[in-house]
């Protein structure tokens, strides 16, 4: 594992994508080179009007410019006044954190499943895939979210080349629906060469795992938890295995196999 | 002289008074990756018990104004495990290791003791009779000066090493149960443990804790850990370990000042790993120039109106 550094870039690039939506690019990141897809920095932000730190899954990284991009939604106070910090802010970053995706064979089907704000790290881990030489028309990118307004980076997906499904609950854009109803089919006409990947709210984890559970697929889920630490000493953000033990978020995960959590 | 952050705590010394508050840094690993342990003073283990347990369900911590509430329910790897897998570990750190012991009887922390006693990897025991966040024992042994006297002398029977007695601040007067920890025969107090709280979610009208209740650290937590220090150094002539939301040397300093001779980081180590590196680079350009020799020499120097 990459062990975590503490490091204070700056607020290099702040871009509004549009309904409480945000991407911020950081540096210099020392971090930026070891970030993995799937694995998560945790932020100080520069006020004491928050106490804990804030955990960001990230976007993607630029290592030859030690750039880190994090997207995030305004949720609480802490995202919002993370959204309120003007470019130029210094920031004390934590990461990376966490573990992280492992890649699909290349004889494997990839099944991304995105929901709402779940989506940037599997954007980065399409990149990554894309190159390492993974064919992008071969990732299955579902994407599901409330309304159009939670669909964020449409036109970075198309330039990925990704196979990019979008399903929204009420039909504003893409197909209208549970984003499990296209994957349910997907799987049931590929049955068990595919690898699945994801990362959204939690119902839509538990049904992906069961949906993944019934048909013997293995594969990954990216969960979320509340963390004072973010590098696992505090033991707060644990969630039950099924094995009857406990994980830490922060450090067994974010990044689970299929069926290894109890959801 | 030199100037030193050397501390010397019933005869062990320390390389600085800074050492990491129990259940804030594990059994010392995840914070290795961050900076060598050498750096510490000391290093207090997560609290041990006889069994392993696994601890409350998730939720089990919550942030607050200047602090945070913790219901981890004393989750540790048991007492057998820890010495077979734990002790090797933190036995190889150039630093001190502080083992914290919990237990929900008499007999369940004379046991852990006992099993420890028998170990060589660390320096001393913190007996935790102050957690707030366990059916048995813990705090009710704390609010409790006869029991909080029987446990420590019980302990004393079979553990020939110094131990720190970790006290509670939800009690009606602090004095009485350090008085009570010295007749046992405690060697130092470390204190202050989390101070009883809880927070609401008012959308689901549930607590934010699975517990109902948690203990207050952090910031929030320090006025409080500063004056019952003061009262306890006042009173009792054992050397006194201060706890409560220390996050920056000034704290450490207002520690000193009202009595402390050493200070345990906790909280602060989840908001900034760093923090104790950061407190002694702070500590020494202070005694640089303040024309201070020692940090002993501010211990209790309070001057009180």
């Amino acid at each position: 594992m990459n062990k975590p550094i503490c490091d204070n870039p700056r607020l290099l690039r702040k871009r509004d994508l549009g309904h409480n939506y945000f991407s911020y690019t950081f540096a210099p990141c020392q971090a930026a080179g070891k970030c993995r897809p799937g694995q998560f920095v945790h932020i100080k932000l520069p006020t004491e009007a928050v106490f804990f730190r804030r955990a960001f899954s990230v976007a993607s990284v630029d290592p030859a410019k030690r750039e880190l991009e994090i997207i995030f939604k305004i949720f609480g106070r802490g995202t919002k006044l993370l959204s309120e910090l003007p470019k130029g802010a210094e920031m004390n970053i934590l990461g990376p954190l966490g573990s992280k995706f492992t890649m699909p064979r290349r004889n494997h089907e990839a099944v991304l499943v995105a929901g709402g704000v779940g989506f940037p790290p599997l954007m980065y881990l399409a990149e990554q895939m894309i190159r390492k030489g993974y064919e992008p028309g071969r990732i299955r990118f579902f994407y599901g979210a409330r309304s159009k307004d939670d669909i964020i980076e449409r036109s970075r997906m198309k330039k990925l080349g990704v196979d990019l499904t979008i399903v929204t609950e009420d039909g504003s854009i893409g197909r209208r629906g549970l984003v499990t109803e296209p994957v349910e089919s997907f799987l049931d006409q590929h049955g068990s060469s595919v690898r699945l990947y994801s990362c959204g709210p939690e119902p839509m984890l538990k049904a992906v795992n069961d949906l993944a559970l019934r048909r013997s697929i293995r594969g990954q889920l990216s969960l979320e938890a509340p963390m004072p630490c973010g590098y696992g000493v505090c033991l707060g953000c644990v969630v039950p295995l099924t094995d009857g033990g406990h994980a830490r978020v922060c450090r067994e995960g974010p990044v689970f196999e299929i069926g290894e959590v109890a959801l | 002289m030199s100037k030193t952050l050397k501390v010397t705590l019933a005869g062990v010394e320390f390389d600085n008074p800074i050492m990491t508050a129990s259940g804030c840094c594990g059994y010392g690993e995840e914070l290795s990756d961050i900076f060598p342990l050498t750096r510490l003073g000391g290093l207090v283990t997560k609290s041990i018990t006889l069994n392993p347990r696994l601890g409350h369900p998730p939720p089990r911590t919550a942030e607050t104004a200047s602090g945070m509430l913790n219901a981890i329910g004393l989750a540790n790897v048991g007492v057998d495990a820890f010495i077979r897998d734990k002790i090797p570990f933190l036995a190889g750190r150039k630093t001190r290791i502080i083992v914290n012991v919990a237990g929900g009887s008499v007999d369940e922390y004379v046991e852990v003791c006992r099993r420890l006693n028998d170990v060589d990897g660390f320096d001393m025991i913190e007996l935790n009779i102050s957690c707030p966040n366990v059916d048995r024992g813990g705090i009710q042994f704390g609010s409790d000066p006869k029991l909080t006297e029987k446990v420590v002398r019980e302990v004393k029977k079979v553990f020939s090493r110094p131990l720190i007695v970790k006290l509670s601040p939800s009690v009606t007067d602090i004095t009485v149960i350090a008085g009570a920890a010295e007749a046992g025969g405690a060697d130092v107090l470390s204190m202050i443990n989390s101070v009883v709280g809880t927070a609401v979610d008012i959308h689901t009208r549930r607590p934010r804790l699975t517990n109902n209740k948690g203990g207050l650290t952090g910031p929030a937590i320090k006025p409080i850990a500063l004056a019952m220090v003061a009262a306890v150094y006042e009173q009792c002539r054992l050397p006194i370990i201060g706890i409560g939301g220390i996050a920056c040397w000034q704290d450490v300093v207002e520690f000193m000042l009202c009595g402390a001779s050493a200070v345990q980081v906790g909280t602060a180590l989840f908001v900034d790993p760093e923090t104790p590196v950061k407190i002694t680079r702070g500590l020494k350009e202070y005694l640089r120039t303040q024309k201070l020799n020692s940090l002993n020499d501010l211990v209790g120097k309070l001057e009180k109106y």
